[in-house]
């Protein structure tokens, strides 16, 4: 509904969902086939990744079948790149940070990195917010909670 | 045992326990409130308190917080799409259409309601029905464990809202990401890419990924209209006669669900929510309501989780064996205290097991005081504008489950997880059923092979005992439901339409 | 705070620190363990953290770092400082883990400061009440039709499985190994009849025994233990020799200094002193009771041995 195009999506267009699946299900099998597999009635630890893995390729190309052949699909939705690459920054950033300088500085990074997936986010209101929203976490988990992670690292 | 239990009643309603329960279910209900941070955070951390305090007391209030988190856990489901905790994923899939149409009020109102009856319900079972309850639970063995996962499994297949094809192909996706890190059976390592799966992947990374993380990513970008007609006045909260006559049948069912499996040790709230669910939504006269804002959706899983946390501690008041990790901590707090839980407990500390019993009866009336006034601010909410809320919500999310297992691996692997729910949403693959094959996977793995072990590869077993048997026979009559009830929906719409 | 707050509101204790003039320690130290949150080792680690806390007028927080049987968190503490404010809770499969893991990042004696023992507990063997008359009816039935016996223990690698392979190795007896997730999911099944036997700890199977349901046929030290001196050892009955006695201990990184080892060691036995801390650590299923580095080390060495060959000869898995 959203695109512009009225055009239906072409064939390599409709079979990237299915063609994901697939590409996943292939990674598993490959990546299982050394299991031990034992029997049915004496399963190795083989035995289960490898029907799972039959398992999504078959619906996977269920899935892509089922696409290509679909007289109308609804377009699949535009990827919000900036959304997606602010929180992924924030969240990385945190991970990163957080063994090594301390919950406080990490949890302001976080939020102030991930601000900026607004595109209306000003870096003076990022930075007063960012140090509110920290205070309040360094109230909740650390002064009220106590969890057991440094405020500072030493 | 209507005796006994108001000597528990006398217990409870001494002020300063009375007080402990209400501290306790009050904690519980705001840790449930943060994502990431469950029950287990909670009482581990506090543990230590209970050396200060009798046994009773202790109990008393670390079952608050658990059962408190079940409440607490909804209201972040609806309001935001992130669930507080694992059993309060299913909520998501109705609370949160409603809270986006406007009815978060109504939506938090019936999810406190049908927790409170699910838990109220869950305690009488506990009082008039623990011992035959036991009984049942300890005929469950790796057969019976199998097949009532393969039922669910099969009833459950249809939980999504696309098509079928699509939500049981993420079924099995979830039992794939199951197998990650080492077998049960054998130790043998499969998919361990770093040694921090080894233990595989957390339930709450991919909970908090494919929900909350997902969710923001769509809508960090966008503006979403302020919402300025947010009603927050008490007619609109509480649902209309003829919505709460629709609501009856689905949380006495959503409290049988969750009585049963909270009673099976090893099962627990998350899977019971599931169950009742997809069982909801199998026998549902409307089944296309689903996932867009269905009242039964909602009242069936919250009645469930509510109800399995309370006859979660049928095996541990009675048997002394803990259930789940929540029940072992419990126990362990009990053990401190000189107190050896086993089958005993209620004959030799009658004013314990009674006692803490009445303090669920008292806890869950205080939760449900202290919820529907709480609407009113939790719909306020919802009026801070989103691009303010959200960057909160990361570091809540990130602190949550990096303080779950202290490690740096489950913060990336939840933002792996919300890119790939991000992704699947928008190419209409649903991230519920995901959790699903996730949750039911390895318990349907590890039963299947340790009853082939040790049965020595026998299938007849299956059918042979009658727990087993029974289930096996609910599982081809549902499949047979299934065909005949496609076949002639498939004759109804071979009619031309007049 | 909440905790503060739940501890003062019956004003049953004041906890006051003493104020002691020493430099070690000046700042909060950590107890890191590997097991989930609420496990065994995780209580352990909050009574002594709680006592240590106390003894040193420092706070003690309990850091979790599940995985990988425990060797994630000994990964990590094997690469902190070694300044003696980071302690690490080792359990007995610290020692397993030296025979069951094929690459561990670390070196399980050498990259480590040993300081002493927290406590050591035995197995009891346990089956269902009037099921087998003692462990020699057991082995015997084994013997006469192997495979007949189901030992339910809780998870491939656990010190219980080794345990009981160790009982198969030692008495000929072909016994069917079923793993579960934990000893209280064993001891259901043992409950409900799904295997004959269970190994596991006091804690376990004791609130079992005292209420008839369970019967302990034997002890896995190779003495009698303290708390049960009726229970008949494995050593005296079917498997002489056999001493199996698991422990839990405090370390540190490789390299702590000596001074800053005292004062941690000197902490650790005044707190395991304490009639209430031995009470709860007893509770637990141990016997308290501190030794020095060198000892615990050599029970770590020792240990590492036994496990790496039962592991070898049971032919489990490596990983």
């Amino acid at each position: 509904m959203q695109g512009t195009e009225q055009d239906q999506p072409s064939i390599a267009k409709r079979s990237v969902s299915g063609g994901v699946l697939l590409a996943i299900g292939l990674i598993m099998l490959a990546v299982a086939w050394e299991y031990p597999v034992g029997r049915l009635t004496q399963m190795g630890p083989g035995f289960i990744p490898r029907v799972i893995g039959f398992a999504i390729c078959a619906m996977a190309i269920a899935i892509i079948v089922s696409d290509v052949m679909a007289p109308a699909l609804p377009q699949a939705r535009k990827i919000q790149w900036r959304g997606l690459v602010f929180v992924s920054a924030g969240i990385l950033i945190f991970a990163a940070f957080v063994d090594v300088v301390g919950l406080v500085p990490s949890m302001f990074l976080a939020v102030a990195v991930s601000m900026f997936a607004d595109d209306d986010a000003r870096p003076l209101n990022v930075l007063i917010y960012a140090s509110l929203a920290t205070l309040g976490g360094w109230l909740l988990f650390l002064v009220a909670l106590e969890l057991p992670i440094p405020a500072f690292w030493r | 045992m209507i005796d006994q239990f108001l000597l528990g009643l006398s217990v409870v309603m001494q002020p300063q326990i009375l007080m402990y329960a209400f501290i306790g279910v009050f904690i519980g209900q705001l840790i449930g409130v943060l994502p990431g941070i469950g029950a287990i955070t909670a009482i581990s951390l506090l543990l230590p308190v209970t050396f200060y305090l009798d046994a009773t007391t202790s109990m008393i209030i670390l079952a608050g917080i658990y059962y408190g988190s079940q409440y607490g856990g909804s209201i972040a489901s609806i309001l935001l799409n992130l669930p507080g905790t694992p059993s309060s994923v299913v909520t998501c899939l109705e609370g949160y259409p409603l809270s986006q149409d406007n009815r978060a009020g109504l939506a938090l109102f019936v999810a406190a309601f049908s927790s409170f009856v699910g838990g109220m319900i869950g305690v009488a079972i506990l009082v008039l029905a623990a011992i035959p309850m036991t009984l049942i639970a300890l005929r469950f063995g790796a057969p019976e464990y199998a097949m009532l996962v393969i039922l669910g499994l099969l009833a459950a297949s249809l939980i999504g809202t696309g098509s079928q094809l699509r939500s049981f192909a993420m079924v099995v996706l979830g039992i794939a990401l199951g197998l990650v890190g080492a077998d049960q059976t054998t130790g043998y390592y499969r998919f361990v890419a770093m040694p921090e799966l080894a233990d595989g992947i957390s339930l709450v990374s991919l909970a908090m990924g494919l929900f909350g993380v997902s969710e923001i990513i769509r809508n960090a970008a966008n503006k979403r209209p302020s919402g300025p007609a947010l009603s927050i006045r008490m007619r609109d909260v509480i649902p209309t006669r003829k919505q709460a006559r629709s609501l009856v049948f689905p949380i006495l069912r959503g409290s049988g669900f969750g009585s049963f499996f909270g009673a099976l040790p090893g099962t627990g709230a998350a899977i019971a929510s599931f169950m009742a669910y997809a069982m909801e939504k199998r026998f549902s006269r409307t089944p296309e309501k689903f996932g867009t804002g269905h009242l039964p959706g909602l009242a069936a899983p919250e009645s469930a989780n509510n109800a399995a946390a309370q006859t979660g501690f049928i095996p541990t008041l009675t048997l002394g064996i803990p259930g789940d990790a929540v029940m072992a901590l419990i126990i362990g707090a009990l053990i401190l205290n000189g107190i050896i839980p086993g089958p005993r407990l209620m004959v030799d500390q009658p004013e314990l097991f009674w006692g803490v019993i009445a303090s669920f009866f008292v806890g869950n009336i205080i939760l449900l005081l202290i919820n529907v006034p709480l609407i009113r601010l939790w719909v306020l909410l919802l009026r801070i504008p989103y691009q303010k809320l959200y960057p909160v919500i990361i570091v809540m999310i990130c602190v949550g489950v990096y303080s779950h297992r202290t490690s740096v691996t489950d913060v990336v692997l939840t933002l792996a997880f919300g890119v790939l729910g991000y992704l699947m949403k928008n190419y209409r693959f649903e991230p519920a059923p995901v959790l699903l094959g996730f949750v039911l996977g390895p318990l349907l793995e590890d039963n299947f092979r340790r009853a082939m072990l040790i049965y020595r590869g026998d299938f007849t077993i299956f059918l042979t005992r009658p727990i087993s048997a029974i289930l096996v026979t609910c599982s081809v009559a549902l499949v047979v439901f299934a065909i005949w009830s496609s076949i002639s929906a498939r004759r109804k719409t071979v009619r031309p339409p007049s | 705070m909440i905790k503060n707050l739940l501890v003062a509101l019956p004003l049953t204790l004041a906890l006051a620190a003493p104020s002691l003039a020493q430099e070690f320690p000046d700042r909060a130290m950590r107890i890191v363990h590997g097991f989930g949150a609420g496990g065994n080792a995780d209580t352990v680690s909050r009574i002594m953290g709680e006592a240590i806390s106390t003894n040193l007028g420092e706070p003690v927080v309990v850091e979790s770092r599940p995985g990988a049987g425990g060797t994630v968190a000994s990964g990590y503490v094997a690469g902190e400082d070694p300044d003696g404010y980071t302690l690490q809770l080792m359990v007995g499969g610290h020692a397993v883990a030296a025979g069951l893991y094929n690459e561990l990042p670390y070196d399980s004696v050498n990259d480590f400061t040993f300081l002493s023992t927290i406590g050591q507990f035995p197995f009891f063997v346990a089956a269902r009440a009037g099921e087998y008359e003692s462990i020699d009816a057991v082995i015997e039935a084994a013997l006469a039709d192997p495979g007949s016996i189901v030992i339910g223990h809780s998870g491939v690698g656990s010190t219980q499985h080794l345990t009981g392979e160790l009982l198969g190795l030692q008495t000929g007896a072909d016994f069917i190994h079923v793993p579960y997730k934990g000893g209280a999911a064993a001891s259901t099944a043992l409950m409900g009849g799904e295997v004959n036997l269970i190994i596991d700890t006091g804690t376990v199977i004791s609130g079992q025994a005292e209420a008839g349901v369970y019967d302990i046929l034997a002890v896995t030290s190779a003495d009698r233990w303290p708390d049960a001196p009726d229970v008949p050892t494995l050593n005296e009955t079917v498997a002489p020799g056999f001493d199996v006695v698991s422990w839990t201990a405090l370390g540190a990184p490789a390299g702590v200094p000596d001074d800053i080892v005292a004062i941690l060691s000197g902490a650790i036995s005044d707190a395991l002193a304490q009639p209430d801390v031995r009470e709860r650590i007893a509770a637990l299923g141990a016997n308290p009771g501190a030794s020095t580095g060198a000892e615990l080390q050599a029970l770590v060495e020792r240990q590492i041995a036994v496990w790496s060959e039962v592991i070898e000869t049971a032919g489990i898995e490596r990983r």
